[in-house]
């Protein structure tokens, strides 16, 4: 629910814990990603400038927009970028994240190359060190802030971005790092999880105390599908979608919520699954038919519980590795028509 | 029903109650000498707790961190009976972790959960009987002295006295910025040199504590073949001395070949799962959901010497905290059907405990 995930991020983290960092992921069918990435930050500006949170600046570390697209974005929004308390810092990593173009002007050959006007962004010329975009993100939050016990947030414009230039554990490292900073309130960052692999995601999602994903509206098994009566339809689903989000709570459970979004005009709107849907829902749980012959597989899985390789000691105990077995099957069936009946 | 008996007396010796000298060492069948895990519902389930010469892995799950209850736990229970620790973890200051150690609870309070049975009078239903055949619970002396009790009941709400952590071998190493783990192997190598395996007594045994080991922020965390083979040395390291290592692993960040590697080279593999908070079908599926923290799976228990394998009864119990301090597990017990069609079944996977079990049970 995005609202829980503007409060956990407004909340901030307690005395000696690790930050509270948030994954957002999304993939190739339902590319919204940065649409919940610039509603977060909005929604996260406007705390901050409300003095509503734990943190009292924002240091964005652009990688895939240029800091003028988040500054035009702030003050479409009507959030004051320019007030006379600083409360933004940007870490410029579009314009020239390797160095190129100061090579370039130091060889002498792209002597007329504009400068993009300095808007109050500061430059990084080598995403590849780690240490040093660290250092860097960490001094421009010190900047922000006064001394002392203020916090700052970190957003991470796009996660894939860093890791095209640097692997994966120094990448971990260094929102470890982050996380664990004591001047660090909370972490946001974007990823696009058909980017990488798995093991990519995986290590992502470690990191995080939050992961929200977000997924298209129905998922067809066959992505070829194409019928072409449904074609408006499928338009009309392409910009709703399903959001996930997986809470790792303090007492060591996991929260999980769901809620529908639609995104219309570069704005998303979120709002919660509707009841129709909770009971479609339901209707998708597994045939309740009673199968008395298993296959192979759901024998090896029912085995699993009696793990007995000395059957050939255990004399009279076939009768009652029989009976638990029978009841097994009866206490699952039991379950099964009992959530039937109480969907009736 | 009331024919079959329990399986540990048909299959195991019992126990010899020769106390050890040393009170945190305990001596068990075929040989074995066992160190406790810290947690006595565990050491109960592994039959002693973890063998001298074994190594234990635990599988994360990288959605809770009930691990670090293990780890603690473990580690505590060696503080306390002066067994030397060896600690290595990802984190830059692992020192810093000594100071979440939890302390021994008073064993006074809180027997409640140790079934008496002399003290039951009034009818005993025979069909209970696996409550009464608690084997573990006579061996403790009556001597309840904190210090030489075999296991102690962490308190984990309380941090460990300081003068335990004071003076004591404890060696906290941190792997994060260790390119290969050679540093590492050879510190365990030094550290288990102390207690070599031989035919005389032993006189103390080492603990070694790993936490997180293929952590993604460690640079080392991408060679998979040589992570492996840092466990294979430390499991043979381990196997000729009197120690027990404690390895815990997220398998999700491993290739899936690698993670069943890594389990094969388990003597004792536990997993411990994250539950979903809140969920309505686990609330009514299981009682007690509202204390449960967290789900632990015995996969594999080692028996050294021996070729009779372990069989338990039920290999999934609920990690809870009880009154919030004291760690406990339970196996899983299925709450009542409450539907008035049909009749109720109880659960088959355990028959200790359940106050309300079905009209069929064995």
């Amino acid at each position: 629910m995005a609202e829980s995930i503007c409060r956990a991020l407004r909340d901030g983290a307690l005395q000696g814990e690790h930050a509270p960092a948030l994954t957002i992921k999304d993939s190739i069918a339902s590319p919204f990603g940065f649409h919940v990435f610039t509603h977060l930050l909005t929604q996260l500006s406007s705390n901050i400038l409300a003095a509503k949170s734990q943190s009292r600046g924002l240091v964005l570390v652009a990688l895939s927009r240029s800091p003028s697209f988040y500054l035009d974005l702030l003050n479409r929004i009507g959030i004051d970028v320019a007030s006379s308390q600083k409360w933004i810092e940007i870490l410029d990593c579009y314009t020239d994240p390797l160095g190129w173009k100061d090579a370039l002007l130091a060889s002498g050959n792209g002597g007329s190359l504009s400068n993009e006007a300095s808007t109050g962004a500061s430059l990084c010329r080598n995403v590849k060190d780690m240490d040093k975009l660290y250092s860097s993100i960490i001094e421009l939050g010190k900047g922000i802030v006064e001394q002392g016990k203020v916090r700052f947030c970190v957003a991470i414009d796009s996660v894939n971005e860093i890791l095209r230039h640097a692997s994966i554990s120094s990448v971990a490292g260094l929102l470890s790092n982050l996380r664990s900073n004591d001047r660090v309130s909370s972490i946001f960052w974007l990823s696009h999880s058909d980017l990488h692999e798995d093991r990519v995601t995986a290590v992502l999602e470690y990191m995080s105390s939050m992961v929200a994903s977000i997924e298209p509206l129905n998922q067809s098994a066959n992505g070829h599908r194409c019928n072409w009566e449904s074609l408006p339809l499928l338009e009309r689903n392409y910009w709703k979608g399903k959001f996930h989000v997986r809470f790792k709570r303090r007492n060591g459970r996991v929260r999980v919520m769901s809620e529908e979004f639609h995104v219309e005009q570069s704005a998303i709107n979120f709002r919660s699954i509707s009841s129709e849907d909770e009971i479609v829902n339901r209707s998708l749980l597994p045939k309740v038919q009673f199968n008395l012959q298993l296959s192979e597989k759901e024998q090896i899985d029912w085995a699993k519980e009696l793990v007995n390789p000395f059957k050939f000691m255990m004399f009279g105990d076939h009768l009652r590795m029989a009976r638990v077995k029978q009841n097994l099957f009866l206490l699952e069936y039991c379950r099964q028509m009992r959530t039937l009946a109480r969907a009736r | 029903m009331a024919t079959s008996k329990p399986r540990t007396s048909s299959f195991s010796r019992n126990l010899a109650t020769v106390t050890s000298s040393t009170p945190g060492l305990k001596y068990g069948p075929n040989g074995t000498i066992f160190i406790s895990s810290g947690i006595p519902d565990l050491d109960k389930i592994l039959g002693g707790g973890f063998p001298l010469g074994s190594l234990v892995m635990v599988m994360e799950d990288a959605e809770a961190p009930h691990h670090m209850l293990l780890l603690r736990n473990f580690m505590s229970q060696g503080l306390v009976h002066k067994q030397p620790l060896l600690y290595a973890s990802p984190s830059k200051d692992p020192k810093g972790f000594l100071g979440t150690l939890p302390t021994p609870g008073s064993s006074k309070d809180d027997k409640s959960r140790d079934r008496d049975p002399e003290n039951e009078n009034g009818l005993r239903i025979a069909w209970q009987y696996k409550k009464y055949f608690s084997d573990n619970q006579h061996h403790f002396d009556s001597n309840r002295d904190v210090k030489h009790e075999y296991c102690h009941d962490f308190d984990l709400r309380k941090p460990l006295e300081k003068h335990f952590i004071s003076g004591q071998h404890i060696d906290c190493v941190s792997i994060l910025d260790s390119p290969n783990l050679a540093a590492l192997r050879d510190h365990c190598a030094t550290f288990l040199a102390q207690f070599p395996r031989n035919a005389s007594s032993i006189s103390s045994a080492g603990r070694i504590a790993i936490q997180s080991f293929c952590a993604p922020q460690c640079t080392y965390s991408n060679m998979e073949w040589d992570m492996l083979s840092f466990i294979r040395s430390l499991r043979s390291m381990v196997r000729s001395s009197n120690a027990v290592a404690v390895v815990t692993f997220p398998p999700s960040l491993l290739s899936p070949s690698f993670s069943r590697r890594w389990q094969h080279m388990a003597d004792t593999l536990l997993s411990v799962r994250a539950i979903p908070d809140e969920d309505k079908e686990m609330a009514k599926l299981l009682t007690g959901y509202q204390d449960m923290v967290g789900l632990l799976n015995v996969h594999k228990v080692a028996r050294i010497n021996t070729q009779v394998p372990v069989i338990l009864d039920t290999t999934t119990f609920s990690i809870k905290l009880q009154k919030r301090r004291f760690l406990v597990l339970e196996s899983l017990n299925q709450a009542p059907i409450d539907s008035s069609s049909g009749t109720s079944y109880g659960t088959s996977a355990s028959c200790s405990g359940s106050s309300k079990t079905g009209t069929l049970d064995f």
